[in-house]
Protein backbone atom coordinates (compact mmCIF):
# COMPACT_ATOMS: atom_id res chain seq x y z
CA UNK A 1 0.00 0.00 0.00
CA UNK A 2 1.22 3.50 -0.79
CA UNK A 3 2.72 5.43 2.14
CA UNK A 4 0.18 8.22 1.92
CA UNK A 5 -2.69 5.76 2.01
CA UNK A 6 -1.42 3.83 5.00
CA UNK A 7 -0.75 7.18 6.68
CA UNK A 8 -4.41 8.17 6.21
CA UNK A 9 -5.64 4.80 7.51
CA UNK A 10 -3.35 4.94 10.54
CA UNK A 11 -4.37 8.54 11.16
CA UNK A 12 -8.08 7.68 11.13
CA UNK A 13 -7.51 4.79 13.52
CA UNK A 14 -5.47 6.97 15.89
CA UNK A 15 -8.18 9.60 15.74
CA UNK A 16 -10.84 7.06 16.72
CA UNK A 17 -8.60 5.76 19.54
CA UNK A 18 -8.39 9.32 20.81
CA UNK A 19 -11.89 10.65 20.17
CA UNK A 20 -14.30 7.76 19.85
CA UNK A 21 -13.28 4.50 21.51
CA UNK A 22 -12.65 5.82 25.06
CA UNK A 23 -16.09 7.46 25.09
CA UNK A 24 -18.35 5.19 23.07
CA UNK A 25 -19.00 2.68 25.88
CA UNK A 26 -19.87 5.22 28.54
CA UNK A 27 -21.93 7.37 26.18
CA UNK A 28 -23.95 4.36 24.98
CA UNK A 29 -24.58 3.16 28.55
CA UNK A 30 -25.64 6.66 29.52
CA UNK A 31 -28.04 6.83 26.62
CA UNK A 32 -29.56 3.43 27.50
CA UNK A 33 -29.92 4.44 31.14
CA UNK A 34 -31.64 7.63 30.09
CA UNK A 35 -34.11 5.65 28.00
CA UNK A 36 -34.87 3.31 30.92
CA UNK A 37 -35.22 6.26 33.20
CA UNK A 38 -37.72 7.84 30.85
CA UNK A 39 -39.79 4.64 30.73
CA UNK A 40 -39.86 4.27 34.50
CA UNK A 41 -40.68 7.88 34.94
CA UNK A 42 -43.57 7.50 32.53
CA UNK A 43 -44.90 4.46 34.45
CA UNK A 44 -44.67 6.28 37.74
CA UNK A 45 -46.56 9.20 36.29
CA UNK A 46 -49.26 6.89 34.91
CA UNK A 47 -49.63 5.10 38.25
CA UNK A 48 -49.82 8.25 40.27
CA UNK A 49 -52.53 9.46 37.89
CA UNK A 50 -54.56 6.24 38.35
CA UNK A 51 -54.16 6.51 42.13
CA UNK A 52 -55.36 10.10 42.02
CA UNK A 53 -58.44 8.97 40.14
CA UNK A 54 -59.16 6.52 43.02
CA UNK A 55 -58.53 3.43 40.98
CA UNK A 56 -57.65 -0.04 42.24
CA UNK A 57 -54.36 -0.17 44.09
CA UNK A 58 -51.97 -2.53 42.46
CA UNK A 59 -49.56 -4.74 44.26
CA UNK A 60 -45.82 -4.56 44.12
CA UNK A 61 -45.59 -7.58 41.78
CA UNK A 62 -47.98 -6.05 39.29
CA UNK A 63 -45.88 -2.88 39.30
CA UNK A 64 -42.76 -4.85 38.58
CA UNK A 65 -44.48 -6.81 35.82
CA UNK A 66 -45.73 -3.63 34.26
CA UNK A 67 -42.23 -2.23 34.31
CA UNK A 68 -40.82 -5.34 32.70
CA UNK A 69 -43.58 -5.25 30.11
CA UNK A 70 -42.76 -1.67 29.19
CA UNK A 71 -39.09 -2.41 28.97
CA UNK A 72 -39.80 -5.45 26.81
CA UNK A 73 -42.01 -3.36 24.59
CA UNK A 74 -39.26 -0.80 24.27
CA UNK A 75 -36.77 -3.53 23.49
CA UNK A 76 -39.13 -5.03 20.97
CA UNK A 77 -39.48 -1.67 19.28
CA UNK A 78 -35.74 -1.40 19.06
CA UNK A 79 -35.38 -4.93 17.76
CA UNK A 80 -38.07 -4.45 15.15
CA UNK A 81 -36.24 -1.28 14.10
CA UNK A 82 -33.03 -3.29 13.83
CA UNK A 83 -34.81 -5.95 11.75
CA UNK A 84 -36.21 -3.27 9.48
CA UNK A 85 -32.75 -1.70 9.15
CA UNK A 86 -31.19 -5.05 8.38
CA UNK A 87 -33.86 -5.78 5.78
CA UNK A 88 -33.23 -2.49 4.02
CA UNK A 89 -29.48 -3.18 4.19
CA UNK A 90 -30.15 -6.57 2.65
CA UNK A 91 -32.09 -4.96 -0.20
CA UNK A 92 -29.29 -2.48 -0.67
CA UNK A 93 -26.71 -5.22 -0.70
CA UNK A 94 -28.73 -7.13 -3.27
CA UNK A 95 -28.93 -4.01 -5.43
CA UNK A 96 -25.21 -3.50 -4.94
CA UNK A 97 -24.56 -7.12 -5.87
CA UNK A 98 -26.54 -6.66 -9.07
CA UNK A 99 -24.63 -3.51 -9.82
CA UNK A 100 -21.31 -5.26 -9.33
CA UNK A 101 -22.49 -8.22 -11.41
CA UNK A 102 -23.37 -5.87 -14.24
CA UNK A 103 -19.95 -4.25 -13.85
CA UNK A 104 -18.29 -7.70 -13.95
CA UNK A 105 -20.21 -8.57 -17.11
CA UNK A 106 -19.22 -5.21 -18.62
CA UNK A 107 -15.59 -5.82 -17.75
CA UNK A 108 -15.81 -9.35 -19.16
CA UNK A 109 -17.06 -7.90 -22.45
CA UNK A 110 -14.26 -5.37 -22.40
CA UNK A 111 -11.74 -8.13 -21.66
CA UNK A 112 -13.07 -10.19 -24.56
CA UNK A 113 -12.83 -7.32 -27.03
CA UNK A 114 -9.36 -6.51 -25.69
CA UNK A 115 -8.33 -10.16 -26.14
CA UNK A 116 -9.60 -10.05 -29.75
CA UNK A 117 -7.68 -6.85 -30.31
CA UNK A 118 -4.63 -8.46 -28.76
CA UNK A 119 -4.91 -11.48 -31.11
CA UNK A 120 -5.20 -9.21 -34.14
CA UNK A 121 -2.19 -7.26 -32.97
CA UNK A 122 -0.26 -10.49 -32.42
CA UNK A 123 -1.06 -11.62 -35.99
CA UNK A 124 0.01 -8.25 -37.37
CA UNK A 125 3.15 -8.43 -35.28
CA UNK A 126 4.05 -11.86 -36.63
CA UNK A 127 3.46 -10.63 -40.21
CA UNK A 128 5.65 -7.64 -39.55
CA UNK A 129 8.29 -9.90 -38.03
CA UNK A 130 8.23 -12.13 -41.13
CA UNK A 131 8.57 -9.08 -43.42
CA UNK A 132 11.35 -7.73 -41.25
CA UNK A 133 13.18 -11.09 -41.45
CA UNK A 134 12.93 -11.31 -45.27
CA UNK A 135 13.98 -7.69 -45.57
CA UNK A 136 16.91 -8.30 -43.28
CA UNK A 137 17.97 -11.27 -45.50
CA UNK A 138 17.62 -9.07 -48.59
CA UNK A 139 19.66 -6.43 -46.88
CA UNK A 140 22.42 -8.93 -46.09
CA UNK A 141 22.51 -10.08 -49.75
CA UNK A 142 22.59 -6.49 -50.94
CA UNK A 143 25.41 -5.76 -48.53
CA UNK A 144 27.45 -8.65 -49.93
CA UNK A 145 26.75 -7.46 -53.50
CA UNK A 146 27.66 -3.94 -52.48
CA UNK A 147 30.91 -5.19 -50.97
CA UNK A 148 31.76 -7.10 -54.15
CA UNK A 149 31.02 -4.08 -56.32
CA UNK A 150 33.02 -1.91 -54.01
CA UNK A 151 36.02 -4.23 -54.38
CA UNK A 152 35.63 -4.22 -58.19
CA UNK A 153 35.41 -0.46 -58.14
CA UNK A 154 38.59 -0.26 -56.10
CA UNK A 155 40.32 -2.52 -58.58
CA UNK A 156 39.12 -0.43 -61.54
CA UNK A 157 40.26 2.72 -59.77
CA UNK A 158 43.69 1.24 -59.25
CA UNK A 159 43.81 0.22 -62.92
CA UNK A 160 42.72 3.69 -63.98
CA UNK A 161 45.34 5.31 -61.76
CA UNK A 162 47.98 3.08 -63.28
CA UNK A 163 46.86 3.93 -66.83
CA UNK A 164 46.74 7.65 -66.05
CA UNK A 165 50.24 7.36 -64.66
CA UNK A 166 51.39 5.62 -67.79
CA UNK A 167 49.68 8.18 -70.00
CA UNK A 168 51.30 11.01 -68.06
CA UNK A 169 54.70 9.41 -68.52
CA UNK A 170 53.99 8.98 -72.20
CA UNK A 171 52.98 12.61 -72.49
CA UNK A 172 56.04 13.67 -70.61
CA UNK A 173 58.24 11.73 -73.01
CA UNK A 174 56.36 13.21 -75.98
CA UNK A 175 56.85 16.69 -74.60
CA UNK A 176 60.56 15.99 -74.13
CA UNK A 177 60.81 14.76 -77.68
CA UNK A 178 59.05 17.80 -79.02
CA UNK A 179 61.16 20.13 -76.93
CA UNK A 180 64.29 18.45 -78.26
CA UNK A 181 63.00 18.84 -81.81
CA UNK A 182 62.15 22.48 -81.16
CA UNK A 183 65.62 23.07 -79.76
CA UNK A 184 67.11 21.53 -82.92
CA UNK A 185 64.87 23.67 -85.08
CA UNK A 186 65.79 26.76 -83.15
CA UNK A 187 69.42 26.01 -83.41
CA UNK A 188 69.02 25.29 -87.13
CA UNK A 189 67.15 28.58 -87.68
CA UNK A 190 69.78 30.44 -85.73
CA UNK A 191 72.50 28.91 -87.86
CA UNK A 192 70.51 29.61 -91.04
CA UNK A 193 70.09 33.19 -89.98
CA UNK A 194 73.80 33.54 -89.28
CA UNK A 195 74.58 31.85 -92.55
CA UNK A 196 72.23 34.19 -94.35
CA UNK A 197 73.82 37.22 -92.74
CA UNK A 198 77.24 35.92 -93.54
CA UNK A 199 76.24 35.21 -97.07
CA UNK A 200 74.73 38.67 -97.48
CA UNK A 201 77.89 40.23 -96.10
CA UNK A 202 79.96 38.17 -98.56
CA UNK A 203 77.67 39.19 -101.33
CA UNK A 204 77.97 42.85 -100.45
CA UNK A 205 81.76 42.58 -100.41
CA UNK A 206 81.79 40.93 -103.78
CA UNK A 207 79.25 43.27 -105.33
CA UNK A 208 80.86 46.67 -104.57
CA UNK A 209 83.60 46.53 -107.24
CA UNK A 210 81.20 45.02 -109.69
CA UNK A 211 78.67 47.78 -109.17
CA UNK A 212 81.23 50.38 -109.82
CA UNK A 213 82.31 48.62 -113.10
CA UNK A 214 79.11 47.20 -114.34
CA UNK A 215 75.76 47.04 -112.48
CA UNK A 216 74.35 44.14 -114.50
CA UNK A 217 77.23 41.57 -113.91
CA UNK A 218 77.37 41.88 -110.02
CA UNK A 219 73.67 41.38 -109.25
CA UNK A 220 72.88 38.20 -107.24
CA UNK A 221 70.29 36.19 -108.96
CA UNK A 222 67.02 36.71 -106.89
CA UNK A 223 66.14 33.04 -106.98
CA UNK A 224 69.03 32.08 -104.59
CA UNK A 225 68.10 34.59 -101.84
CA UNK A 226 64.46 33.77 -102.23
CA UNK A 227 65.32 30.08 -101.85
CA UNK A 228 67.10 30.66 -98.54
CA UNK A 229 64.21 32.81 -97.26
CA UNK A 230 61.70 30.24 -98.37
CA UNK A 231 63.59 27.47 -96.54
CA UNK A 232 63.57 29.53 -93.30
CA UNK A 233 59.81 30.12 -93.66
CA UNK A 234 59.17 26.44 -94.13
CA UNK A 235 61.17 25.61 -90.94
CA UNK A 236 59.36 28.29 -89.00
CA UNK A 237 55.95 27.02 -90.14
CA UNK A 238 56.85 23.48 -89.03
CA UNK A 239 58.41 24.35 -85.68
CA UNK A 240 55.95 26.96 -84.35
CA UNK A 241 52.86 24.78 -83.62
CA UNK A 242 54.92 21.93 -82.17
CA UNK A 243 56.37 24.20 -79.47
CA UNK A 244 53.02 24.77 -77.93
CA UNK A 245 52.35 22.38 -75.04
CA UNK A 246 49.83 19.72 -75.68
CA UNK B 1 -10.50 -1.98 -2.89
CA UNK B 2 -11.28 -3.35 0.58
CA UNK B 3 -8.80 -1.04 2.28
CA UNK B 4 -10.34 1.98 0.61
CA UNK B 5 -13.82 0.95 1.73
CA UNK B 6 -12.50 0.78 5.29
CA UNK B 7 -11.39 4.38 4.89
CA UNK B 8 -14.93 5.33 3.82
CA UNK B 9 -16.32 3.55 6.88
CA UNK B 10 -13.82 5.18 9.25
CA UNK B 11 -14.72 8.57 7.80
CA UNK B 12 -18.47 7.94 8.08
CA UNK B 13 -18.37 6.56 11.61
CA UNK B 14 -16.09 9.23 13.05
CA UNK B 15 -17.56 10.50 16.33
CA UNK B 16 -16.85 13.41 18.65
CA UNK B 17 -17.81 13.07 22.32
CA UNK B 18 -19.64 16.24 23.25
CA UNK B 19 -21.01 17.76 26.41
CA UNK B 20 -23.85 20.23 25.87
CA UNK B 21 -24.35 22.76 28.63
CA UNK B 22 -27.16 25.28 28.83
CA UNK B 23 -26.03 28.88 28.75
CA UNK B 24 -26.05 30.35 32.26
CA UNK B 25 -28.05 33.38 31.16
CA UNK B 26 -31.02 31.23 30.16
CA UNK B 27 -33.96 31.39 32.57
CA UNK B 28 -34.80 27.91 33.92
CA UNK B 29 -37.24 26.42 36.41
CA UNK B 30 -34.53 24.23 37.88
CA UNK B 31 -30.86 23.63 37.24
CA UNK B 32 -30.19 22.00 33.85
CA UNK B 33 -27.98 18.93 33.78
CA UNK B 34 -25.44 18.78 30.95
CA UNK B 35 -26.26 16.45 28.10
CA UNK B 36 -23.69 14.05 26.64
CA UNK B 37 -23.82 12.92 23.04
CA UNK B 38 -21.48 11.30 20.48
CA UNK B 39 -21.78 13.55 17.45
CA UNK B 40 -21.19 12.13 13.96
CA UNK B 41 -18.39 14.09 12.30
CA UNK B 42 -20.08 14.04 8.90
CA UNK B 43 -23.50 15.29 10.04
CA UNK B 44 -24.86 18.73 10.93
CA UNK B 45 -25.39 20.08 14.43
CA UNK B 46 -29.07 20.86 14.06
CA UNK B 47 -29.74 17.45 12.54
CA UNK B 48 -28.48 15.42 15.49
CA UNK B 49 -29.44 17.55 18.46
CA UNK B 50 -33.15 16.82 18.80
CA UNK B 51 -32.47 14.99 22.05
CA UNK B 52 -30.39 17.90 23.31
CA UNK B 53 -33.26 20.28 22.64
CA UNK B 54 -35.75 17.96 24.31
CA UNK B 55 -33.46 17.58 27.32
CA UNK B 56 -33.09 21.30 27.94
CA UNK B 57 -36.71 22.18 27.16
CA UNK B 58 -37.72 20.15 30.21
CA UNK B 59 -36.25 22.76 32.52
CA UNK B 60 -37.34 25.82 30.57
CA UNK B 61 -40.54 27.75 30.36
CA UNK B 62 -41.99 27.70 26.87
CA UNK B 63 -42.21 31.51 26.73
CA UNK B 64 -38.40 31.77 27.18
CA UNK B 65 -37.65 29.46 24.28
CA UNK B 66 -36.61 30.80 20.91
CA UNK B 67 -34.54 29.15 18.19
CA UNK B 68 -31.77 26.94 19.56
CA UNK B 69 -28.18 27.72 18.61
CA UNK B 70 -24.74 26.60 19.73
CA UNK B 71 -21.57 28.31 20.74
CA UNK B 72 -18.03 27.22 21.61
CA UNK B 73 -15.85 29.55 23.68
CA UNK B 74 -17.66 32.62 22.38
CA UNK B 75 -17.78 31.52 18.73
CA UNK B 76 -21.27 30.81 17.35
CA UNK B 77 -21.15 27.42 15.58
CA UNK B 78 -22.41 27.46 11.99
CA UNK B 79 -24.84 24.56 11.64
CA UNK B 80 -24.36 24.47 7.86
CA UNK B 81 -20.72 23.37 8.28
CA UNK B 82 -20.20 19.67 8.99
CA UNK B 83 -19.67 18.94 12.70
CA UNK B 84 -16.17 17.54 12.10
CA UNK B 85 -15.14 20.75 10.35
CA UNK B 86 -16.42 22.85 13.28
CA UNK B 87 -14.49 20.69 15.73
CA UNK B 88 -11.24 20.63 13.72
CA UNK B 89 -11.44 24.37 13.13
CA UNK B 90 -12.25 25.54 16.65
CA UNK B 91 -11.48 22.78 19.13
CA UNK B 92 -9.19 20.16 17.64
CA UNK B 93 -6.46 20.54 20.24
CA UNK B 94 -8.67 20.83 23.34
CA UNK B 95 -9.54 18.33 26.04
CA UNK B 96 -12.43 15.97 25.28
CA UNK B 97 -15.39 15.92 25.56
CA UNK B 98 -16.05 18.99 23.48
CA UNK B 99 -17.94 21.53 25.56
CA UNK B 100 -20.67 23.24 23.59
CA UNK B 101 -22.93 25.87 25.09
CA UNK B 102 -26.62 25.79 24.14
CA UNK B 103 -28.58 29.00 23.72
CA UNK B 104 -32.30 29.60 23.32
CA UNK B 105 -32.29 33.36 22.95
CA UNK B 106 -30.29 36.23 21.39
CA UNK B 107 -29.84 34.41 18.08
CA UNK B 108 -26.74 35.88 16.32
CA UNK B 109 -28.30 36.72 12.94
CA UNK B 110 -25.01 38.24 11.76
CA UNK B 111 -23.12 34.97 12.16
CA UNK B 112 -25.60 32.14 11.72
CA UNK B 113 -28.27 31.01 9.29
CA UNK B 114 -31.68 30.22 10.74
CA UNK B 115 -32.64 26.58 10.77
CA UNK B 116 -36.32 26.22 11.67
CA UNK B 117 -36.63 22.64 10.38
CA UNK B 118 -34.75 19.69 8.92
CA UNK B 119 -35.99 20.58 5.43
CA UNK B 120 -33.63 23.57 5.52
CA UNK B 121 -30.71 21.26 6.26
CA UNK B 122 -31.87 18.94 3.48
CA UNK B 123 -32.03 21.86 1.02
CA UNK B 124 -28.53 22.98 2.02
CA UNK B 125 -27.16 19.44 1.79
CA UNK B 126 -28.67 18.76 -1.63
CA UNK B 127 -27.52 22.14 -2.89
CA UNK B 128 -23.94 21.29 -1.86
CA UNK B 129 -24.15 17.88 -3.57
CA UNK B 130 -25.40 19.54 -6.78
CA UNK B 131 -22.66 22.17 -6.65
CA UNK B 132 -20.03 19.47 -6.16
CA UNK B 133 -21.39 17.43 -9.07
CA UNK B 134 -21.41 20.52 -11.28
CA UNK B 135 -17.66 20.76 -10.61
CA UNK B 136 -17.01 17.03 -10.97
CA UNK B 137 -19.27 15.98 -13.86
CA UNK B 138 -20.96 19.16 -15.17
CA UNK B 139 -24.04 18.08 -13.13
CA UNK B 140 -24.56 15.07 -15.38
CA UNK B 141 -24.71 12.46 -12.61
CA UNK B 142 -26.96 14.33 -10.20
CA UNK B 143 -29.31 15.33 -13.03
CA UNK B 144 -29.59 11.72 -14.17
CA UNK B 145 -30.69 10.70 -10.66
CA UNK B 146 -34.34 10.43 -9.77
CA UNK B 147 -36.05 12.22 -6.91
CA UNK B 148 -36.00 9.02 -4.85
CA UNK B 149 -32.23 8.75 -5.37
CA UNK B 150 -31.80 12.26 -3.97
CA UNK B 151 -34.03 11.23 -1.08
CA UNK B 152 -31.90 8.14 -0.51
CA UNK B 153 -28.79 10.29 -0.15
CA UNK B 154 -30.52 12.56 2.33
CA UNK B 155 -32.14 9.74 4.32
CA UNK B 156 -28.81 7.95 4.46
CA UNK B 157 -27.27 10.98 6.13
CA UNK B 158 -30.25 11.74 8.31
CA UNK B 159 -30.54 8.21 9.66
CA UNK B 160 -26.79 7.57 9.71
CA UNK B 161 -27.07 4.68 7.24
CA UNK B 162 -23.70 4.17 5.60
CA UNK B 163 -24.82 1.51 3.09
CA UNK B 164 -27.95 3.39 2.07
CA UNK B 165 -25.96 6.55 1.45
CA UNK B 166 -23.02 4.94 -0.35
CA UNK B 167 -25.24 2.82 -2.60
CA UNK B 168 -26.15 6.10 -4.27
CA UNK B 169 -23.12 8.26 -3.53
CA UNK B 170 -20.93 5.73 -5.38
CA UNK B 171 -22.37 7.07 -8.64
CA UNK B 172 -21.24 10.58 -7.74
CA UNK B 173 -17.69 9.29 -7.26
CA UNK B 174 -17.29 7.66 -10.66
CA UNK B 175 -15.27 9.20 -13.49
CA UNK B 176 -14.02 8.16 -16.94
CA UNK B 177 -10.80 6.16 -16.56
CA UNK B 178 -9.12 7.91 -19.49
CA UNK B 179 -9.56 11.31 -17.82
CA UNK B 180 -7.82 10.18 -14.64
CA UNK B 181 -10.24 11.94 -12.30
CA UNK B 182 -13.01 14.47 -11.88
CA UNK B 183 -13.22 17.61 -14.00
CA UNK B 184 -12.53 19.79 -10.97
CA UNK B 185 -12.08 18.85 -7.31
CA UNK B 186 -14.83 20.23 -5.07
CA UNK B 187 -12.91 21.54 -2.06
CA UNK B 188 -13.10 24.24 0.58
CA UNK B 189 -10.18 25.46 2.66
CA UNK B 190 -11.16 26.86 6.06
CA UNK B 191 -8.96 29.02 8.22
CA UNK B 192 -9.49 30.51 11.66
CA UNK B 193 -7.13 33.41 11.09
CA UNK B 194 -9.15 35.13 8.39
CA UNK B 195 -12.52 36.81 7.99
CA UNK B 196 -13.00 34.96 4.71
CA UNK B 197 -15.31 32.01 5.36
CA UNK B 198 -13.33 29.67 3.12
CA UNK B 199 -11.27 29.40 -0.08
CA UNK B 200 -12.96 27.70 -3.02
CA UNK B 201 -11.56 27.83 -6.56
CA UNK B 202 -11.34 25.63 -9.63
CA UNK B 203 -8.59 23.02 -9.40
CA UNK B 204 -8.08 19.94 -11.54
CA UNK B 205 -6.82 16.61 -10.15
CA UNK B 206 -4.44 16.11 -13.11
CA UNK B 207 -1.98 18.64 -14.56
CA UNK B 208 -2.06 19.53 -18.31
CA UNK B 209 1.04 17.31 -18.68
CA UNK B 210 -0.91 14.38 -17.25
CA UNK B 211 0.69 14.31 -13.80
CA UNK B 212 -1.41 13.46 -10.75
CA UNK B 213 -1.77 16.52 -8.52
CA UNK B 214 -1.52 16.22 -4.76
CA UNK B 215 -2.74 17.95 -1.62
CA UNK B 216 0.62 19.77 -1.56
CA UNK B 217 0.07 21.08 -5.10
CA UNK B 218 -3.37 22.39 -4.11
CA UNK B 219 -2.07 24.15 -1.00
CA UNK B 220 0.92 25.55 -2.91
CA UNK B 221 -1.51 27.29 -5.23
CA UNK B 222 -4.34 28.18 -2.85
CA UNK B 223 -2.65 28.69 0.50
CA UNK B 224 1.18 28.61 0.22
CA UNK B 225 1.78 29.75 3.81
CA UNK B 226 0.17 26.52 5.05
CA UNK B 227 3.15 24.56 3.71
CA UNK B 228 6.24 24.20 5.87
CA UNK B 229 9.48 24.69 3.93
CA UNK B 230 12.68 22.77 4.67
CA UNK B 231 14.33 23.91 7.89
CA UNK B 232 11.31 25.97 8.84
CA UNK B 233 9.29 25.41 11.98
CA UNK B 234 5.81 24.04 11.32
CA UNK B 235 3.31 26.84 11.72
CA UNK B 236 0.09 25.30 10.45
CA UNK B 237 -1.67 21.96 10.56
CA UNK B 238 -3.64 20.85 7.51
CA UNK B 239 -6.48 18.79 8.92
CA UNK B 240 -9.14 16.70 7.15
CA UNK B 241 -11.51 14.58 9.27
CA UNK B 242 -9.30 15.07 12.31
CA UNK B 243 -6.12 13.78 10.66
CA UNK B 244 -3.17 15.34 8.85
CA UNK B 245 -2.79 13.58 5.47
CA UNK B 246 0.66 13.62 3.84
CA UNK B 247 1.07 16.41 1.29
CA UNK B 248 1.90 13.85 -1.42
CA UNK B 249 -1.56 12.29 -1.13
CA UNK B 250 -3.26 12.46 -4.56
CA UNK B 251 -6.11 14.95 -4.55
CA UNK B 252 -8.37 12.69 -6.60
CA UNK B 253 -8.09 9.90 -4.00
CA UNK B 254 -8.71 12.39 -1.20
CA UNK B 255 -11.80 13.68 -2.99
CA UNK B 256 -13.15 10.16 -3.45
CA UNK B 257 -12.46 8.94 0.05
CA UNK B 258 -12.19 11.88 2.44
CA UNK B 259 -14.99 14.06 1.10
CA UNK B 260 -17.96 14.73 3.36
CA UNK B 261 -21.41 13.45 2.35
CA UNK B 262 -21.99 16.79 0.64
CA UNK B 263 -19.19 15.66 -1.74
CA UNK B 264 -16.87 18.53 -0.80
CA UNK B 265 -13.39 18.00 0.54
CA UNK B 266 -13.33 20.23 3.64
CA UNK B 267 -9.75 21.17 4.55
CA UNK B 268 -8.99 23.01 7.80
CA UNK B 269 -5.79 25.01 8.18
CA UNK B 270 -5.19 25.69 11.87
CA UNK B 271 -2.18 27.08 13.75
CA UNK B 272 0.09 24.43 15.26
CA UNK B 273 -0.43 24.28 19.05
CA UNK B 274 2.46 25.87 20.90
CA UNK B 275 2.52 23.55 23.97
Amino acid sequence: METWKSHVRAGLQQRDHREKLPFVGVFTSLSQLEEMFEIRKQILEDQSKSLDRGGVEVGKNTRLLQLQLRESEHLEEKLSQTVSDLTSVLYLKEAELQYWQSRVSQYRQEALSLAKGSNTLKATLSEIEFTAESQSKELAALRIENKRLHEALTQVWTEKERLVQRWMEEKKEEADRLNKYNDTQERWQHLAKQLKKHFQREMVKECVPIVTSSMSTTETPPSVIQGINNTTDVHQRHSKPSLEPT
Amino acid sequence: MADDKDVLRDVWFGRIPTCFTLNQDEVTEREAEPYYLLLPRVSYLTLVTDKVKKHFLKVMRSEDVEEMWFEYEGTPLKWHYPIGVLFDLHASNTVLPWNITVHFKSFPDQDLLHCPSNSIIEAHFMSSIKEADALKHKSQVVNDMQKKDHKQLWMGLQNDKFDQFWAMNRKLMEYPTEEGGFRYIPFRIYQTMSDRPFIQKLFRPVSPEGNTLTLGDLLKEMYPTAITNDGEQKRYQVVIHGIEPLLETPLQWLSEHLSHPDNFLHICVIPTPTD
